[in-house]
């Protein structure tokens, strides 16, 4: 008994702390090494947020290059894609056409009665030239975190929190930045939740991610009257984002409210991110 | 000359398992996702490589491809390099207590270590404030142990060109 405790022994410190042929670490100096790096990131000091960001930066431009191939392959899958689909697109297209040139004929009216009633109480009108654009240069979902890298960072004025949209409709919040690249953390991931507001009830609710397609409305009032089809917008609530930014559509399926959203999170190669925030830290 | 040409054809197996590793943490493709099962590539490379040629893949170079993995994904630094160390960890082990490499051998060895593996995740990314999807975890587990064989016979073949 004794013995074979012993073989055991001997095999894991064998396994563990010998470094074998051509090996230059023992593993049990990278583990030590490991539980290091993750304990030094839940520090907040600026020479190693310096360091994180530099070396993020470095390799979000390696990954960037070594994904052309794949890049390339699915390209022209789309492209071959587009190809077999071109006579169904144009149908849509145009029935598309003819929706959007009525309801721009109704927006203009109900813009120019916004701006009045805005005037009505003395609303200052925001302007939307504080959004700064940005292309998407990492995409790879993790599967732990629904998320893709953009290519402006500390060098635009990008801050954490800041949020962040597919043409006008929100798609996720900054969560982390570094110089030249920033990380956008999409409305489906599992450590989401956005403060939404439906219309037209203007039911408040947290809009939480799951790491599916659709986040769901939680928190919201116990006898509430949201419907299939209301709009769900930001709220504004808490000062994280401006309200007023849409989100998507409800869709209520077996006795859950989930919200479809109006941006396909997969085709985004170009966002906007809502510089805001920054502007009322300064 | 045709000497010089099988002495490159080896280097260039010899090194392709650690291209490969930097080329599926840089891609992101570590983890391959249909959507109806997931694949842990990563996990598979490592645990076959440190049984069966660990003098071709190095732990630093592992180490230095769970910190790209995490970069990429944009997990805590430290948490991939952590569970897949672990992975070469218990293959390391593996590899000192087995006489006779077989791939039913390797394949039921690949099941502790993928538990030690995925456990040694979990309590990173939850000491780190991340939400984990058990269910996916568990599935992804489950997909990468199936797919052990496959990913074991095109790695064999690729053992078959080196010199050794």
């Amino acid at each position: 008994m004794d013995t074979s405790r012993e073989d055991v022994g001997i095999a894991i410190r064998s396994a563990f702390l010998k470094r074998g042929t051509q090996q230059r670490f023992s593993l049990f100096v990278l583990v030590i090494l490991s539980i290091l790096f993750i304990f030094l990131e839940t520090i907040d000091s600026k020479p190693l947020n310096l360091l994180r960001s530099f070396v993020k930066d470095v390799v979000y431009r390696s990954a960037v290059v070594v994904s052309i191939p794949f890049e390339g392959i699915s390209n022209f899958a789309g492209f071959f894609d587009e190809h077999i689909n071109l006579h169904s697109n144009y149908k849509q297209l145009i029935e598309e056409n003819k929706k959007l040139q009525d309801s721009l004929l109704e927006e203009s009216f109900l813009q120019l009665e916004n701006s009045q009633l805005r005037k009505l109480i003395d609303e200052q009108v925001k302007s939307s030239s504080n959004l700064v654009s940005a292309r998407v240069i990492i995409d790879k979902q993790s599967p732990y975190l629904n998320s893709f890298v953009i290519n402006i960072g500390n060098n635009k004025n990008i801050k954490n929190g800041m949020s962040v949209l597919d043409g006008k409709n929100f798609i996720g919040r900054i969560v982390d930045v570094n110089y030249f690249s920033s990380r956008v953390l999409l409305v489906t991931d599992l450590n989401s939740k956005i403060p939404a507001i439906s219309n037209p009830k203007g039911i408040h609710a947290i809009l939480s991610g799951h790491g599916t397609k659709e986040p769901t409305l939680d928190y919201l009032p116990k006898n509430h009257s949201i419907e299939d089809g209301d709009l769900i917008f930001t709220s504004g609530r808490e000062g994280i984002f401006s309200p007023g930014i849409p989100i998507g559509k409800v869709k209520i399926f077996e006795d859950k409210i989930k919200v479809k959203l109006f941006s396909d999170l997969t085709q985004i190669t170009f966002v906007n991110v809502n510089l805001s925030k920054a502007e009322k830290e300064e | 000359m045709a000497n010089t040409l099988k002495q490159i054809q080896y280097k260039f197996f010899d090194i392709l398992p650690l291209i490969f590793l930097f080329f599926i943490a840089l891609s992101g493709n570590s983890i391959i996702d249909t959507g109806i099962f997931s694949v842990n590539i990563h996990y598979i490379l490592i645990y076959f490589f440190v049984l069966r040629r660990p003098e071709n893949l190095g732990y630093g170079y592992i180490f230095l491809s769970g910190i790209i993995s995490d970069v990429v994904f944009g997990l805590p630094l430290g948490v991939s390099a952590l569970s897949l160390l672990m992975v070469a960890a218990v293959a390391a082990y593996v590899r000192v207590v087995t006489v006779r490499i077989t791939l039913v051998n390797d394949w039921i060895s690949f099941i502790p270590t993928l538990l030690f593996a995925n456990f040694i995740y979990f309590i990173s990314l939850y000491f780190s404030n991340f939400s984990v999807d058990y269910v996916y975890l568990f599935k992804n587990a489950i997909f990468t142990f199936a797919f052990y064989p496959i990913l074991w016979g095109m790695f064999s073949l690729i053992m078959n060109f080196t010199k050794s």
